[in-house]
């Protein structure tokens, strides 16, 4: 017997609210699928399509209110006759934020507190504890306040508390969202072990497909509330293939499907790897001559002269040209938060150039968000100096930082927003500027949020919008101080890959209004797709910091999958379109080489 | 620095705490004065380490000062000393009962800054939420809201200071509204994220008949023992005092019981008693040494 059975479910989210389009159809239409027992099933779509409102059928408590037709049978037994005790056990529910889930202040407490609900008795706690407790590797901080963990250590804080109930099957609503990918890896490789070492069943959504797809026996995909397939990962790909979805598949198999899908698809780096070269190998034999050499050579001539690497060289060579002016420079900065401290930030030095995207990558404390609040004036640097356009941070005036020069986009978004609908806030952003007419306040709003691309939700409430759409609501906010340079921390955190593209658009467009953009990332990916510099921070100072293409192509850890996957054929390609124009050059200069003899 | 007392059941923590300031606070006997202030003194010592000190010397002040207030303002007592400029009288009894309740603000001041980092939060729950599981609950999510909004406030006037919002900055007016500003995203923020708190609550069984409370907290031979001990001396220096045997009186006349067997014993066990944390470190120290010269 399967463990979930959908059977025909329809949802329809009441008639209400300002966002009156989105509920005139329904969230679900029509789903019908199993979760079979001990099965690791992964929910993939758009954000909007109906992955949270589906997972939330899963559990009585957390079903949204709603008409619905069809039925959730559990074991058999539909869902809403499964007595609430059961459910609380059986179903282990993680959701996305690692604070939020967390109630109790102690870890040792927020590991009992599922038990203590279901009325176990002392002695068995203690058990249960301390057997989660081990299996997760939380033994170390186990008397901790949950408040001094990071957020990985937190999430998986939330999936120990949930084990120690001993569910049959997990349930996650993209729980590596807010995570820094070693701490994701490392939740998700827990995860896989959970399912792999006890059996439970995991029904998770993610879109950090490229790791999570190696480990799903099944990928559901979801659209616009339906269902357009649901099959092993490494099919998914095969039919997915043209959709807008593709875009979020793991890069091996973008450039299995992008070169025309010859053999097995690849879904990890290390098929990867093996594939592209069989396939080379097969393009070049083509031609008669040992595989190798070609290869090897027909890079530096075919894919080194590929148009997205001239876009890189053009990028690089702008950022040159204006190079005598820098608008950032930060010259031997050291800083610690207190006498005490360690230095947080040490002898750093770094130049921003006008009109160029830089993106500062590194790991978590590596201090990237520090050196922000150093380049905000929020703190002021120990030693060293920092200049904006030449002139020291303590020569603007107040506030004057901030008016027309610098804006600041926070990690979170929701710290900005003071008003009930995204229009209010923004004009409470102008409410303090004398000098503007009511004509232009508006005519700069509506300016504003045409760029951001959020005229649509003018009416809504800030909170009410997701998360890409909340960061640009936040960024218009920011865009209306009309700053020529941009701070932003960790904009892509959480977005899935159609929002971030909207995002880079935005990001291109400003620049080309002049502004320059200066970014703390995680997204490799993101940094190598959308960034004209790249720098990599690691222990209070920047390591190196060059031309995107130039910086992938030297790390050999700290870059793309395709650059990983294709980097000892290709190794100027960045992105999987980059491995795929390499790859189609290839084939042409093998043919090209057929027709001359 | 590891202090060996703090690992003992929160009940006996709070027993030997409430034993030591009850005798001290309701004796006013200056001999057991003197034992909590010095014992306290010490014991804080061990507690915090090195920042101790500027907490101990601004005690001297604050000891001075209480001491001073009572002559001051109180003018009972038969043996004169002298008169004030005012006419009023000051009399012996009135200093000795000054100096007595110094001691014993001071006392206790830092017999509750040893009370502070010995009892940590989860101790009190723990001995407090048995009489109301409900509220135990509430306060532990209480203490992990607390820094969790704090923090979020300073994110929020970080972000806002970067839009040109800055709390400390502009007129008084501007200010005000700012700090509002602030507060009203705190409220939202806290308001909306508690739904998924409430959410993961609920998924996980709360509310359910039954609720058991966890802890973990044992109370094995070692807290027998102690308990044993500690009820022993605190009985015995009770009794003395209740019986009268062991007792100072200031006004009309200072009065005070004769150095005898009796009130040596109770001496000796009140003594003991505050010595507690600081024998059982002792102990646990001697024992290392053993262990190693063992080796």
């Amino acid at each position: 017997m399967a463990l979930f059975s959908i059977k025909n479910l329809t949802f329809t989210y009441p008639d209400q609210g300002p966002t009156e389009h989105y509920s005139a159809q329904p969230a679900l239409r029509d789903l019908s699928f199993d979760v079979e027992e001990g099965e690791f099933l992964v929910i993939c779509g758009k954000s909007g399509c109906g992955k949270t409102t589906l997972l939330r059928h899963f559990k009585t408590a957390l079903s949204p209110y709603g008409r619905r037709e069809g039925e959730v049978l559990f074991r058999g037994e539909p869902l809403a006759e499964v007595g609430q005790r059961r459910q609380a056990a059986s179903i282990g529910y993680v959701l996305q934020s690692p604070d939020n889930q967390l109630v109790t202040d102690k870890v040792w407490h927020e590991l009992a507190f599922g038990l203590e609900n279901l009325g176990t008795p002392q002695e068995v706690i203690r058990l249960r504890v301390a057997e989660m407790a081990s299996f997760f590797g939380i033994e170390g901080w186990f008397d901790r306040d949950v408040e001094e963990l990071s957020g990985g250590q937190k999430q998986l804080l939330n999936l120990a508390s949930v084990m120690a109930m001993q569910p049959e099957v997990l349930v996650l609503d993209e729980p590596t969202s807010q995570l820094d990918p070693i701490a994701a890896g490392d939740f998700l490789s827990t995860l896989h072990k959970i399912n792999r070492e006890l059996g439970t069943a995991v029904v998770l959504i993610e879109h950090r497909l490229e790791e999570v797809f190696p480990m799903a026996d099944r990928v559901l995909v979801l659209e616009e509330g339906r269902l357009p397939c649901l099959d092993t990962p490494a099919r998914t790909g095969k039919l997915l293939a043209g959709r807008d979805l593709f875009a979020a598949m793991p890069a091996p198999m973008q450039i299995y499907e992008g070169c025309g899908g010859p053999g097995v698809c690849p879904l990890t780096v290390r098929e990867g790897r093996r594939w592209l070269r069989e396939v080379c190998d097969e393009a070049v034999r083509e031609d008669g001559e040992p595989p190798r050499e070609v290869c090897a050579s027909s890079d530096r001539s075919a894919s080194g002269r590929s148009a997205a690497d001239q876009a890189g060289v053009r990028r690089g060579k702008r950022a040159a040209e204006s190079a005598r002016t820098p608008l950032i420079e930060a010259k031997e900065v050291w800083f610690r938060y207190e006498k005490e401290l360690p230095d947080v930030i040490r002898d750093l030095s770094l130049m921003v150039y006008p009109g160029e995207t830089f993106c500062l990558l590194g790991g978590n404390g590596a201090g990237k968000s520090t050196l922000l609040s150093l380049l905000s004036g929020i703190h002021r640097p120990t030693r060293g100096k920092i200049r904006l356009e030449g002139k020291t941070l303590d020569s603007f005036r107040k506030n004057g930082l901030f008016d027309g020069f610098l804006g600041v986009l926070p990690q979170n978004p929701q710290c900005l927003f003071v008003a009930d609908t995204v229009e209010d806030d923004l004009s409470e952003m102008l409410s303090e500027r004398k000098d503007l007419s009511r004509e232009e306040k508006r005519e700069r709003i509506r300016q504003v949020a045409e760029r951001t691309q959020i005229g649509h939700l003018l009416k809504s409430h800030p909170y009410d919008l997701s998360g890409g759409e909340q960061q640009r609501a936040a960024l218009a906010k920011v865009l209306l101080l009309e700053p020529r340079l941009i701070l932003l921390d960790e904009p892509t955190k959480g977005l899935d890959g159609f929002y971030k593209r909207t995002l880079a658009e935005i990001f291109q467009e400003l620049k080309e209004a002049g502004a320059t953009i200066f970014l703390v990332s995680h997204d490799i990916e993101f940094c190598a797709s959308y960034g004209d510099r790249c720098g990599m921070m690691f222990d209070g100072n920047i390591v190196t910091a060059r031309p995107a293409r130039e910086f992938f192509r030297g790390n050999s850890f700290y870059t793309t999958a395709a650059n990983r996957m294709a980097r000892d054929i290709f190794p100027d390609a960045v992105t999987a379109e980059d491995v795929v124009t390499a790859y189609r050059a290839l084939q042409r200069g093998g043919e090209d080489g057929t027709h001359e003899e | 620095m590891r202090d060996t007392f703090s690992t003992f059941h929160p009940g006996i923590n709070f027993l030997l705490f409430a034993a030591v300031m009850g005798v001290a606070v309701f004796s006013m006997h200056p001999v057991f004065l003197a034992t909590a202030l010095l014992t306290g003194a010490l014991y804080y010592r061990r507690l915090a380490g090195r920042k101790a000190r500027r907490f101990l010397l601004g005690m001297i002040p604050v000891f001075l000062i209480s001491s001073a207030v009572n002559p001051l303002f109180s003018h009972q007592g038969m043996s004169l000393l002298f008169y004030m400029w005012d006419g009023n009288p000051v009399t012996l009894e009135s200093i000795a009962y000054g100096a007595a309740s110094g001691a014993m603000l001071v006392g206790m001041l830092l017999w509750f800054a040893c009370l502070n980092a010995a009892m940590t939060s989860d101790k009190w729950i723990y001995l407090f939420g048995r009489m109301l599981p409900a509220l135990s609950l509430v306060l532990s999510m209480t203490l992990r809201f607390v820094p969790r909004f704090r923090r979020q406030m300073g994110r929020i006037a970080d972000a806002q200071k970067c839009v040109g919002r800055d709390v400390s900055s502009g007129n008084a007016a501007q200010r005000a509204g700012h700090g509002l500003k602030l507060l009203s995203i705190l409220a939202t923020w806290a308001l909306e994220n508690s739904v998924e708190t409430a959410d993961s609550m609920k998924s996980r069984g709360y509310g359910l008949r039954g609720r058991t409370n966890y802890s973990i907290y044992r109370f094995d031979t070692r807290d027998r023992m102690l308990a044993v001990a500690l009820c022993l001396a605190f009985l015995w220096t009770a009794a003395c005092l209740v019986s009268g045997r062991v007792r100072m009186l200031c006004y009309p006349l200072l009065e005070m019981n004769a150095l005898t067997p009796l009130s040596l014993s109770a001496y000796t066990a009140y003594l003991a008693l505050c010595l507690t944390p600081l024998l059982l470190d002792l102990w646990e120290d001697v024992q290392w040494l053993y262990f190693r010269s063992k080796i």
